[in-house]
C-alpha cells in the first residue's frame, strides 16, 4: 500500500505493528492522531503508540488498571517517519531514535549479557 | 528444500506431538472404551495438519506470526480477551507439563516430587537461555522420539488388527449407559483439546518465523505438518491400543501418567519400561518448553516487542523477562501441590474453550488474499477449515456441561 493511496484508517492501520529499519518490532499502532475542521480535508498526522494511548478505546475500568500495570506513556510517530504499509508499518529510521525503545531498553538492565550460544 | 532439515523437522514433529494430556487421555480411553476412540484421535490429528499448515503458511507469507495479525482482525478488547484466556489455558498446561514430568523424573530416580519440580524447571529455564531455537525444538523433539517404544510395544503384543482398524471409522460403543455415555462424549470432546491444543499453533508459526521462513518453505511446512502429525498421532494411538489390549480386559484404570510406561515394560521388560519413561520425558519436558514459549510469544506479538529465541536472550529482554516469569508462575502453580491429574484436567478444559477465538483468525488470515495472495486457502483448505472450526466450536460448547455432568470423565 502506497502512503497516498486512500486508507480505511481504523481497520488499515490500527493495530498494526511497528518495524524499524534494523527489523526491530518498536510496538503496536494503539492509536491515530488526525487533523481537520469541519470543511476542510481530514489529515494524518501521526500515530500513537504506548499504552496510554489505549485510552477511549478500553472501558474506563480496565484503562486504570493498564495504568497501574503498564503506565500511560505514548510515543507519536509522525507520518514523515513512515516508509510503507503493509501487514506491517515499516519506519524509515530505528525505533531507539524514534523513542519507541525506551521499556525495552530499561527491561534490558535486567538480564544478565551472556550465557547464550 | 534440503532433505536433512526435512527430515529433521519431520522427527521432531513426531517427537514432540505427544503431551502429558494425550498420554493421560490416550491411556484411559483404550482401558474404558476399547479402541471406540481411535476415530477422534484421526479426526484431531487432521484438525490439528489443517490449523498447523495454516499458521506456518500465513508466517511465511505475511511473515507474520498469529498473534501480531490477530490483534489487527480482533481489534483491542477482543484481541485483549483473547489473549488472557490463552496465557491461563497455557500456563496451566505448563504447569500440568512441568507437574507431568516432574512425576516421571520421581519414578525413574526415587527423588521427592517437589524436588524434581525445581529442578527441571531449572532445566528447562537454562535449555532455553542457551540454546538456540532450532536447537531447542530439535533437542526435546528428538529425544521424545524414544516414545516409539510404544509403536514397538504394540507390534510385539499381536493385537487384534482388524479391531484397532475399525477403530478408525467413527462411531459410539452399542450397549452404554446414560452415565457412559457421556463419559464417552467427554473424553471425545477432550481428545479433541488434547491434540488440537492452542499452544501448538502459535508455537508452530512463531516457530516459522524464527527460522525465516517464506514462500520457498511452502513445502517444508505441508510436509512437516502432514507427515509429522500423522505419525506422531500414532504413537497417541500406540498409547490407546495398548491400553485398550493391556490394561481394559484386567480392568485396570492409568489414573497416574506413569501407568502408560507399564504398555512397554510388558512386552520389553525393564529396558522397555526405560525408554518409555525417557521418551515420556523428553516428550512432556518438550510440551513445557512449547507452551511456556507460545505464551510468551503471544504476549510480545499482541503488544509489538522485540521477541524470539533466534536472538540473543538480552536482545528480547521483555520477552526473556516474560517466559521466565511465565516458568516461575508455572512451578508455583505445581508447588502448591495441586494433583497433575486435575491440571491435565483443567489444561484441556480451558483449552477447548479458547480454540475456536485462537483459529478463527487464523483462518480468516489465511483467507484473506490482500495478506496472502496467491498462497491464501484453496478450496480443500477452507473447508475444512470451516468444518473443524464448526466442530472446535460444538466441543467448547460442550465441554463444560460434560466435565460437570462426569466429574471430569470419572464417572
Amino acid at each position: 500500500m502506497r502512503l497516498d493511496s486512500p486508507i480505511k484508517l481504523v481497520s488499515e492501520l490500527v493495530d498494526l505493528p511497528l518495524l524499524d529499519t534494523e527489523g526491530k518490532y518498536c510496538g503496536i499502532v494503539d492509536d491515530i492522531e488526525l487533523s481537520g475542521r469541519p470543511g476542510q480535508d481530514l489529515e494524518l498526522k501521526a500515530l500513537l503508540v504506548g499504552p496510554g494511548a489505549y485510552e477511549g478505546r478500553m472501558p474506563a475500568w480496565l484503562m486504570w488498571l493498564i495504568k497501574k500495570v503498564a503506565g500511560d506513556r505514548v510515543t507519536r510517530v509522525t507520518m514523515d517517519e513512515v516508509q510503507t504499509i503493509s501487514s506491517v508499518v515499516h519506519l524509515k529510521r530505528t525505533g531507539g531514535e524514534l523513542g519507541l525503545h525506551t521499556s525495552e531498553t530499561e527491561a534490558g538492565r535486567w538480564i544478565p549479557h551472556k550465557g547464550a550460544l | 528444500m534440503n532433505p536433512l532439515e526435512l527430515t529433521l523437522g519431520i522427527m521432531t514433529a513426531v517427537g514432540g506431538f505427544v503431551d502429558i494430556s494425550e498420554l493421560v487421555f490416550a491411556a484411559k480411553a483404550g482401558s474404558q472404551f476399547g479402541y471406540a476412540l481411535i476415530w477422534v484421535f484421526a479426526l484431531s490429528t487432521i484438525g490439528i495438519i489443517v490449523f498447523s499448515e495454516m499458521s506456518g503458511r500465513v508466517a511465511a507469507v505475511a511473515k507474520q506470526p498469529v498473534f501480531n495479525l490477530m490483534r489487527h482482525r480482533l481489534g483491542l478488547k477482543l484481541g485483549l480477551v483473547t489473549l488472557a484466556a490463552s496465557i491461563v489455558s497455557n500456563l496451566i498446561t505448563c504447569a500440568a507439563e512441568i507437574g507431568g514430568v516432574s512425576l516421571i523424573l520421581n519414578y525413574l530416580t526415587g527423588a521427592p516430587y517437589a524436588l524434581m519440580a525445581v529442578a527441571m524447571t531449572a532445566i528447562l529455564v537454562i535449555s532455553i537461555w542457551v540454546l538456540p531455537f532450532q536447537w531447542i525444538e530439535r533437542v526435546y523433539g528428538l529425544l521424545g522420539l524414544f516414545m516409539i517404544v510404544f509403536a514397538a510395544a504394540l507390534v510385539a503384543i499381536h493385537p487384534p488388527w482388524s479391531q484397532i482398524a475399525g477403530g478408525f471409522v467413527p462411531q459410539v460403543p452399542a450397549g452404554l449407559s446414560t452415565k457412559e455415555l457421556l463419559t464417552f462424549a467427554y473424553f471425545a470432546v477432550a481428545i479433541i483439546s488434547a491434540v488440537m491444543f492452542p499452544y501448538e499453533v502459535y508455537f508452530y508459526s512463531s516457530g516459522g518465523i524464527e527460522e525465516g521462513w517464506g514462500p520457498k518453505d511452502m513445502l517444508t511446512n505441508r510436509l512437516t505438518s502432514i507427515l509429522g502429525m500423522a505419525l506422531g498421532s500414532l504413537l497417541a494411538i500406540s498409547i490407546l491400543a495398548n491400553s485398550a489390549q493391556l490394561f481394559g480386559p484386567v480392568n485396570v484404570d492409568p489414573e497416574i501418567p506413569g501407568s502408560a510406561a507399564l504398555e512397554a515394560a510388558i512386552p520389553f521388560g525393564k529396558w522397555g519400561l526405560i525408554l518409555a519413561l525417557l521418551g515420556m520425558l523428553f516428550a512432556v519436558a518438550g510440551a513445557a518448553v512449547e507452551t511456556c514459549m507460545a505464551n510468551a510469544y503471544s504476549i510480545a506479538q499482541f503488544f509489538g516487542w522485540v521477541w524470539g529465541r533466534h536472538k540473543k536472550p538480552w536482545e528480547a529482554p521483555r520477552f526473556t523477562i516474560a517466559w521466565l516469569i511465565l516458568f516461575m508462575l508455572a512451578l508455583a502453580i505445581v508447588l502448591t501441590g495441586v494433583d497433575v491429574m486435575m491440571l491435565v484436567e483443567f489444561a484441556v478444559l480451558f483449552s477447548i474453550l479458547v480454540l475456536p477465538l485462537t483459529y478463527l483468525p487464523l483462518l480468516l488470515l489465511a483467507e484473506d488474499k490482500k495478506y496472502m495472495r496467491q498462497y491464501a486457502n484453496g478450496p480443500v483448505a477452507k473447508t475444512l477449515g470451516w468444518i473443524y472450526f464448526a466442530i472446535i466450536t460444538a466441543a467448547a460448547i460442550a465441554a463444560v456441561p460434560l466435565f460437570m455432568l462426569t466429574s471430569g470423565g470419572n464417572g
